[in-house]
């Protein structure tokens, strides 16, 4: 969930946000791969993980005023597979922010936990934010 | 899957064309509505000109290429890094290719180093990055 009292100026390295948990269950699923022109292999595919935890991270990130965000790389790790109708955990902090110019960079760190609290996948996401 | 791995192997290429009903499905999926992706008449006022596609929605082209290579050995041992050099748009039609660049030893397991890129129909590159894949025993 969105930390509503934490502003863009008030994130600074180490800062985490609440966690958001996702249930990833059959409609999640099938609405992902029809999306992704994908098929079924029985389980979550990882970058549907990963579309939970960038979602998370969109709605958790508090924008300056009249700005947009630019997902500008993105690095990532799976270590398991994940069961359709498992429930995971999404963990994000900041871990570094740039101001070059017209330009800041958020660079988020994303871990990602099953039910049983085992890592399903990292992340390291770069958020180019134009001004 | 790929019944071999060596070295300057390519991949599969994986061709998608982007919608913006597309886009739109891959909002609702991933619950990620930022304008930018669905709202058309914001997205005009930007300096982006239009609505562009999640970077995630062309990442995931490239997970199919690397799931289609390399099965599970990708789902629970892959990593990988990309740029997204420029946005994807509504009508673009994406081609993501990739080859192995080198299978190493590390600790006697093996791993595949592979590059990607995705361009679309003029040839701009979308994404470009690289990825390495862990190989279960039965893929050597």
């Amino acid at each position: 969930m969105p930390d509503k009292t934490i502003t863009y100026e008030g994130l600074t390295p180490g800062y985490k946000f609440p966690p958001a948990v996702y249930e990833l269950g059959a409609s999640f699923v099938s609405k992902y791969l029809k999306a992704v022109d994908s098929v079924d292999d029985g389980f979550v595919p990882p970058l549907a993980i990963t579309a939970c935890a960038v979602a998370a991270m969109t709605k958790s990130v508090p924008l300056p005023p009249g700005t947009i965000a630019i997902h500008a790389s993105q690095e990532l790790e799976f270590f398991k597979l994940v069961p359709i109708g498992d429930t995971i955990e999404c963990h994000i902090g900041v871990a570094q922010k740039i101001a070059r110019g017209k330009m800041s960079m958020l660079i988020l760190e994303i871990e990602v936990f099953d039910k049983s609290r085992e890592k399903v996948q990292s992340g390291r996401a770069t958020i180019a934010l134009p001004t | 899957m790929l019944t071999e791995i060596q070295e300057g192997k390519a991949l599969n290429p994986v061709v998608r064309h982007i919608t913006q009903e597309k886009i739109n499905l891959y909002a609702e999926a991933s619950g990620d509505f930022n304008p930018i992706h669905v709202d058309e008449s914001f997205a005009a006022n930007t300096p982006l000109g239009g609505t562009i596609a999640h970077g995630m929605l062309n990442l995931a082209y490239v997970s199919e290429m690397m799931t289609s290579a390399f099965g599970r050995s990708w789902l629970s041992g892959g990593k990988l890094r990309a740029k997204f050099k420029e946005p994807a748009r509504p009508g673009d039609t994406l081609t993501i290719n990739g080859k192995i660049d080198c299978v190493e030893q590390k600790d006697d397991v093996p791993y595949a180093n592979c590059s990607f890129e995705c361009r679309n129909q003029r040839g701009e590159i979308i994404v470009t990055g690289e990825a390495i894949i862990k190989l279960s025993s039965d893929k050597r």
